[in-house]
């Protein structure tokens, strides 16, 4: 009877050590990230640690940027309230491997788009967030509207970077001649610039609003229109899980043909009420576009109430509304200039 | 509601059409215009209202004036991918209108006739003003087909990049002075206008 007894509590053990363990292996390797997310209720997610524009907190801890309002599309999309998003400061170095490791469920950290990265790490880039490039920023003063005007200047750039090689190239392929003015640090390529030692600063793009900020004289400098490399800014995830790739890539896509049709946080109510099928089908009142997604009905009109159009987060983060204020450029939607273009949703 | 604002904007595009059709030389002024007032041109603008050149992609030909009524920009085409960006004031909620036109004629320093519909608005406005630096219509003017509109200049470069204007686009002196030498009389302008919903 004893005996019985013992033998029946190690088998029960046993079963329950074996459940346990199934439980932690599910909960750490489950690869369905939406119903992990929905699980802890909150998405978490990869940023900067401080980038101007596009990933930075306050005092208080509060995040604002353009990456960051990316994740709060994608928690308004799941779970209809914005603030369902964690931010996570990863460096440059780790970013990829805590992706990776689960540690967060998309990274968001102005990471540009390359094959290797692909590949290399068994990650996924859904779609173009921000088109980014290497530019030029010089005195206006120089009168110069366009990089091929730039044949025998001084060029101010960071030692060590593939700035510095796209400077080399563009400058060959062209047949123009430059004298490199290379520093090891960013902060002594601006103030050699300020102090008039090169004729242009080179950078991203990006990098040369917020750099153009701490100059002496900002209005006395320009940035050219010119891009003269590719740096596609995109939010990342792990490969095999098409389900919240799917999500993450028609969150962006969303705010993109909103802006298209002119949806934004401020007319949505009136979008709700409107019978042209484009805005029907964004919006959800018609199609079930949104349940084929594992989402709601309305789940691209929470992202447009709760954080706005592409256009909307554009103009508050990086453009006219901010400090930075980037001209769209690129970023311009395709009917208005732009190559941002998202495919329709039908 | 949507049907009821369709009928205001029919309203609206026939009373233009009509306009256009009858007053060729009156000329659409401004809700605030404050004809008199010379301005300060020295005043810098806000850099997202400055000339600049920008990367604009566009099947347009070079030359072409491209508007955009939301963004509150004109964009004169470049090729290559590139654009001179202007910051402009533009018609208020009622009076922006969207299409294909072109330039029909230039002046310099444009005398002011307001239409009388816009004298029935703003009573107080002058019947006639001659060209000068406290004329609202500024330092140059291009005309439109043979429409009401303008592009022309401001005594109030406070107001750019608002939406206040009768359907007219202003830009500061120094930018019409500018643009006005680049674009010659029959130019293409296409004026752009936010999606309706």
């Amino acid at each position: 009877m004893m005996r019985t007894f013992r033998g029946g509590l190690l088998i029960g053990l046993a079963v329950a050590a074996l459940v346990a363990a199934a439980a932690i292996t599910y909960e750490r390797y489950d690869t369905k990230t939406l119903k992990r997310t929905i699980r802890r209720g909150e998405v978490l997610c990869g940023v900067n640690k401080g980038l101007p524009g596009f990933s930075i907190p306050d005092e208080k801890g509060n995040w604002t940027g353009f990456d960051v309002d990316f994740c709060r599309a994608v928690a308004a999309a799941i779970f209809d309230d914005p603030s369902k998003a964690k931010f996570i400061p990863l460096d440059a170095s780790e970013r990829f491997k805590e992706l990776q490791s689960r540690k967060v469920d998309i990274l968001s950290r102005n990471s540009t788009w390359s094959m290797s990265r692909e590949t290399n790490y068994d990650l996924y880039f859904p779609a173009v967030a921000y088109y980014d490039g290497e530019g030029f920023m010089l005195p206006r003063s120089r009168n110069i509207d366009s990089a091929l005007d730039l044949n025998g200047s001084k060029v101010c750039v960071q030692a060590e970077t593939t700035t510095q090689l796209n400077l080399a190239d563009y400058f060959r392929i062209n047949n123009m001649k430059y004298t490199e003015m290379k520093f090891g640090k960013l902060e002594d390529v601006v103030k050699a610039y300020d102090s008039g030692q090169c004729d242009t600063l080179t950078a991203d793009a990006s990098q040369l609003y917020a750099l153009r900020l701490n100059l002496s004289k900002p209005n006395d400098h320009i940035i050219l229109a010119d891009i003269i490399s590719k740096e596609p800014l995109a939010p990342v995830v792990r490969q095999r899980d098409d389900d919240w790739m799917m999500i993450v890539k028609w969150t962006l896509y969303a705010m993109i043909n909103a802006e298209e049709l002119g949806i934004t946080s401020k007319n949505i109510d009136e979008a709700m009420k409107s019978k042209k099928p484009e805005v029907m089908r964004l919006v959800g009142t018609e199609g079930s576009y949104g349940e084929d997604l594992g989402l709601s009905k309305d789940w691209a009109a929470r992202i447009i109430r709760h954080v706005g159009n592409y256009g909307e987060i554009y103009e508050r983060n990086v453009g006219s509304e901010s400090q930075l204020k980037i001209p769209r450029g690129l970023n311009q939607l395709w009917s208005a200039g732009g190559i941002q273009y998202a495919p329709p949703i039908r | 509601m949507t049907k009821f604002r369709h009928l205001i904007w029919m309203v609206i595009a026939a009373g233009g059409l009509m306009l256009s059709a009858s007053q060729t030389q009156a000329q659409t002024a401004d809700v605030g215009d404050q004809p008199g007032l010379v301005p300060d041109d020295s005043v810098e603008l806000d850099p997202e209202w400055r000339k600049q050149v920008v990367y604009y992609r566009t099947n347009e030909a070079p030359g072409t004036i491209i508007i955009s009524t939301t963004e509150r920009h004109l964009y004169l085409v470049q090729g290559n991918g590139r654009a001179i960006r202007y910051g402009i004031g533009v018609g208020r909620e009622g009076f922006q209108w969207q299409g294909l036109l072109n330039i029909t004629r230039k002046a310099e320093w444009p005398d002011w006739t307001p239409p009388p519909e816009m004298i029935a608005r703003q009573p107080y406005l002058p019947r006639f003003m001659a060209g000068g630096p406290g004329n609202p219509l500024g330092a140059r003017a291009m005309y439109l087909g043979t429409t009401v509109y303008r592009i022309h200049g401001t005594n109030q470069p406070n107001t750019i990049g608002t939406a206040i204007s009768s359907g007219c686009f202003r830009l500061v002196n120094a930018d019409v002075a500018d643009l006005y030498d680049r674009v010659p009389v029959g130019t293409k302008v296409i004026v752009r206008q936010k999606p309706q919903l």
